[in-house]
């Protein structure tokens, strides 16, 4: 049975019950947003246990072993120490801001889920700009790491969140550019839409010979990037700068930053599931099965990068991404529109 | 163009090297659940040796291994009776000192002290690691060890001597004298210990024992 | 463009506790943005004093402390002090335990290096490989302890010989861990050695001229990469060195790049010194040689020894009046020291992430520095 089924028939209890129509739809988007929120946090608690078990088996080690079964409660048990600690705000870090980077963080981590289709029909609202506002969204974390940056008045963290600034602002752009060569075929901004164009395999996004497997690449290497994973991870980067960012922040706030990781992690890697491999379509399996499958390959990618490379440093990032990614970007771009228009695999 | 071909090849080996290492089993164990077997010579913390049948300690207070120690982590409490021979009182291993490197059980001519495999010996509080004769006999106990090969010629002398008394050591203690290529102090008290009695004879029997 | 403008620079206390110093060293940077503008380190943070703790102990026991000089190649300096004394007391050691001597010291240079090759790799943001190298580390320490009883200080090079024999199933492990080795390091280098990222991280980085690796005393591999052909174990033979073949690995820009690959060879080339060592001890007589004792007073007289490490020339100054069981002076030189004070030229202009890199690839290491 499809999820969305229970969804709807709830719906419909609510409906005929006779309160105003105002209310119901509050009260369901609290739902989704409750439902949301407790699956983003699962995952991302599931995320950071599976690093560390992919890391161990990278490296012949063993991982998390004792809390859980092979440790899969390890993440709660962190985060539950996390909340004990005490939360040190150090004296002359400049509090608004230093307080508020990490819900920005947080907050901008799971606001990006209103759009994100996680099976057929399963999304909180299917907006018409939907691809437009997950990048807009996405964007403030950026402003929350400068802030986090800027607020702890400290110099590695200054250096990590300038980095993050210059690293995401320079990597958003072929981002975007490979996103909307995608755009250019399905013809809408709209996430269900985009899935919906590519309800057989070979229409896959990623399949579209020759533009969707360039622009597939840009959009992994942007992603990570724009998340701050090796080989990008520069905003950290421990070896240099300590802890980067987050180098003053401690218990519950650090967790804010480390949880939003993963988030974000996870969701570059959906929005890419859904823009080139085809969502939540395929056979056999339930479409969020689908999607959840195709997701935890990407993250499954990500996680594999940072186990494997080494670090950029901070100006050959620059001009990789200005020098090389934006052009090819662009021209891949040209490319769709000249296939999308001259009518070539137009499929 | 080249170039990017071979970078994109390599960045593809890399991870396909990282992926190979993925079903492998793993090199670490899990520590407190399963450890290692400690290789025979390890050289751990320091603990004395006692007789494995009268239960006594080996050592004969020469105090060979407080000198040889170079962070003086070894001190030896003796009393010196009217004949000059030393009685052990106490023998303090001060393990916040220890370097371990084994220089105190290559010193020992009588297999009294000796480093183990063990290592685990973390307390709360840092003056425990300051040992004793009690605690250092008892981390001894199930330490198997080669009674050292003693330069004494004459197996046939110390059998006799072995468990009982006092009688026989007249012979065995020129024997000592001349053997033991030590610093002159120590050859000192092992005359006089001969001459004297008790339970010390019994201790020096026990090491000619073995 | 940027001439007019005009930026605040500042400073930044790399250190002493910081991920990639390699112990507690601490960098005074003054930076504009991500360049540095001057680099001054500030060493001492690790400084025990080894010299004159030596000056207190007895011949015998300054072995132990020797250990300490420079904690990833314990046997280098055992070796070079017992070397020192011998040479003051003109002490002969048997054939079997130079042998020995020399299986251990390229060992252990084999060992050092991984530790360099891991901390590289993770200086560099690849956190995988060090586990490798780690996982390879453990089979040498695992032969060293079951040779001597300890893992990283080993007090197994004794003045006059080695400490004692090695235990029979030391040579199959070894053979076991040297048919392995090279497949091992073909590994690593897959790991980095043509990896792009790790390319354009390492190529015209730090890059360091014969000219100023000399005037600075830089040794050992540092001073290879940069072109020059010198090499201790060849240039001036001590202990048995002559009897085997190997090559010398050399490279001409003397960049990050460059260094990491003469110590990549250097490993191969170590491994070979020890297969023939292998083969050639079965047929020497065994003898680890008579030790001294803690009341051995040499003649009066000054010695400096020296040896290759794989961290450069690491030297031993000892001098003794004759008339007491002690060292009344003992010099120590380590190659981190001098490869510490070319730092500041090598990082003018670069990146801070340079800085990480170029110290990687200089391999210092602090307690050598401090002693």
């Amino acid at each position: 049975m499809e999820l969305i089924g229970i969804f709807e028939y709830l719906y419909e209890q609510l409906v005929a019950t006779g309160i105003p129509q105002v209310w119901v739809d509050l009260i369901s988007l609290v739902v989704s947003a409750v439902i949301i929120f407790g699956i983003l946090a699962l995952i991302a608690l599931f995320l950071v246990w599976w690093e560390r078990k992919l890391s161990a088996d990278f490296q012949q080690r063993m991982g998390p072993m004792l809390t859980g079964w092979h440790g899969l409660l390890q993440t709660i048990a962190d985060a539950i120490k996390l909340i004990q600690k005490e939360d040190i705000t150090p004296t002359k870090v400049d509090r608004p801001v230093f307080y508020w980077a990490p819900i920005i963080c947080f907050v901008a981590a799971f606001a990006v889920y209103v759009t994100v289709p996680f099976g057929k029909g399963l999304i909180v609202s299917d907006l018409n700009i939907g691809i437009l506002y997950i990048v807009a969204i996405t964007t403030f974390t950026i402003i929350s790491l400068l802030m986090a940056g800027w607020g702890s008045n400290n110099k590695y963290a200054l250096l990590g969140g300038m980095r993050s600034a210059a690293q995401v602002v320079s990597y958003e752009v072929p981002m975007i550019v490979a996103i909307l060569s995608v755009v250019l075929f399905a013809g809408s901004l709209s996430m269900v839409d985009i899935v919906e164009s590519q309800a057989l395999i070979y229409q896959w996004y990623i399949f579209r010979m020759p533009f969707g497997p360039i622009a597939f690449v840009i959009y992994i290497i942007a992603a990570t990037a724009e998340t701050n994973r090796t080989p990008f991870d520069l905003p950290e980067a421990e070896q240099e700068l300590v802890a980067g960012f987050n180098i003053e922040y401690s218990g519950m706030k650090f967790a804010m930053f480390f949880l939003a990781e993963f988030i974000n992690m996870f969701t570059v890697s959906a929005i890419g599931a859904t823009l080139f491999l085809g969502g939540w379509q395929g056979p056999f399996l339930p479409s969020w099965a689908w999607f959840l499958i195709k997701t935890f390959g990407l993250v499954f990618v990500f996680m594999w990068f940072r186990w494997t490379y080494p670090r950029l440093r901070v100006d050959q990032l620059m001009e990789f991404s200005w020098k090389f990614l934006l052009p090819l970007a662009f021209a891949n771009l040209i490319l769709a529109g000249w296939m999308k228009y001259s009518g070539w695999f137009n499929w | 163009m080249r170039k990017l071909v071979d970078a994109i090849k390599n960045l593809f080996i890399g991870l396909i090297t990282t992926a190979k290492h993925l079903p492998r089993k793993e090199v670490t164990i899990q520590y407190p659940d399963e450890r290692w077997t400690m290789p025979e010579r390890s050289r751990g913390i320091v603990i004395l040796l006692s007789d494995k049948e009268t239960g006594e300690l080996n050592c004969t207070t020469c105090l060979l291994c407080e000198r040889a120690c170079p962070s003086a982590a070894i001190k030896i409490v003796y009393e010196k009776d009217d004949k000059k021979k030393r009685h052990l009182k106490d023998f303090i291993v001060d393990n916040t000192l220890c370097c371990f490197c084994g220089l105190c059980e290559e010193a020992c001519n009588f297999a009294a002290i000796k480093m183990t495999g063990k290592y685990e010996f973390a307390t709360w509080d840092k003056t425990d690691l300051i040992w004793h004769t009690d605690k250092l006999q008892e981390m001894g106990r199930d330490v198997p060890y080669e009674p050292k090969k003693k330069r004494e010629p004459k197996p046939a002398a110390k059998p006799a001597e072995a468990k009982s008394e006092a009688t026989a050591e007249k012979p065995a203690e020129p024997k000592i004298e001349t053997e033991a290529p030590k610093p002159q102090e120590e050859i000192k008290p092992k005359e006089k210990q001969n001459e004297t009695r008790t339970e010390q004879e019994d201790n020096n029997n026990a090491e000619g024992d073995k | 463009m940027t001439e007019g403008l005009r930026t605040e620079e500042f400073q930044v206390n790399m250190g002493p506790h910081h991920p990639s110093t390699h112990g507690v060293c601490r960098f005074i940077l003054t930076m504009d943005g991500e360049v540095i503008v001057r680099a001054e380190p500030v060493i001492g943070y690790l400084h025990r004093s080894l010299e004159k703790i030596c000056e207190n102990r007895t011949y015998a026991q300054c072995i132990p402390v020797m250990d300490r000089f420079e904690y990833c190649t314990s046997m280098s300096c055992n070796e070079v002090f017992s070397l020192a004394v011998e040479k003051m007391a003109g002490i002969e050691v048997p054939e079997y335990a130079e042998y020995l001597r020399v299986i251990m010291l390229e060992l252990n240079r084999i060992a050092s290096h991984m530790i360099w090759y891991g901390t590289t790799a993770l200086d560099l943001g690849a956190i995988t490989p060090f586990l490798y190298s780690f996982r390879e580390r453990e089979d040498i320490l695992d032969m060293f302890e079951m040779t001597c009883g300890q893992r990283l200080t080993y007090n197994y090079i004794r003045i006059g010989g080695v400490s004692r024999d090695i235990p029979p199933e030391f040579i199959p492990k070894c053979k076991e861990f040297l048919a392995t080795v090279d497949h091992k390091i073909d590994d690593y280098e897959r790991m980095l050695t043509e990896n792009p990222i790790f390319m354009v991280r390492n190529k015209d980085v730090g890059n360091l001229s014969p000219e100023l690796a000399i005037a600075y005393g830089v040794s050992g591999p540092s001073l290879r990469a940069s072109g020059v052909k010198y090499d201790l174990r060849r240039d001036d033979p001590y202990s048995i060195y002559d009897r085997f073949k190997f090559d010398i690995p050399i490279c001409h820009n003397g960049d990050c790049y460059d260094r990491y690959v003469i110590r990549i060879k250097e490993m191969r080339e170590s491994a070979k010194i020890v297969r023939q060592a292998i083969e050639q001890i079965v047929d020497v007589e065994p003898n680890t040689g008579k030790m001294v004792k803690a009341n051995f007073k040499p003649a009066k007289g000054e010695v400096y020894s020296r040896i290759e490490n794989s961290r450069g020339e690491m030297g031993v100054y000892v001098q003794s009046t004759g008339d007491t069981k002690k060292p009344l002076r003992v010099k120590m030189r380590g190659g981190s020291f001098n490869q510490l004070q070319v730092m500041p030229e090598l990082v003018k202009g670069v990146k801070i992430a340079d800085v990480v890199a170029i110290m990687a690839s200089l391999d210092i290491i602090l307690p050598e520095v401090d002693r």
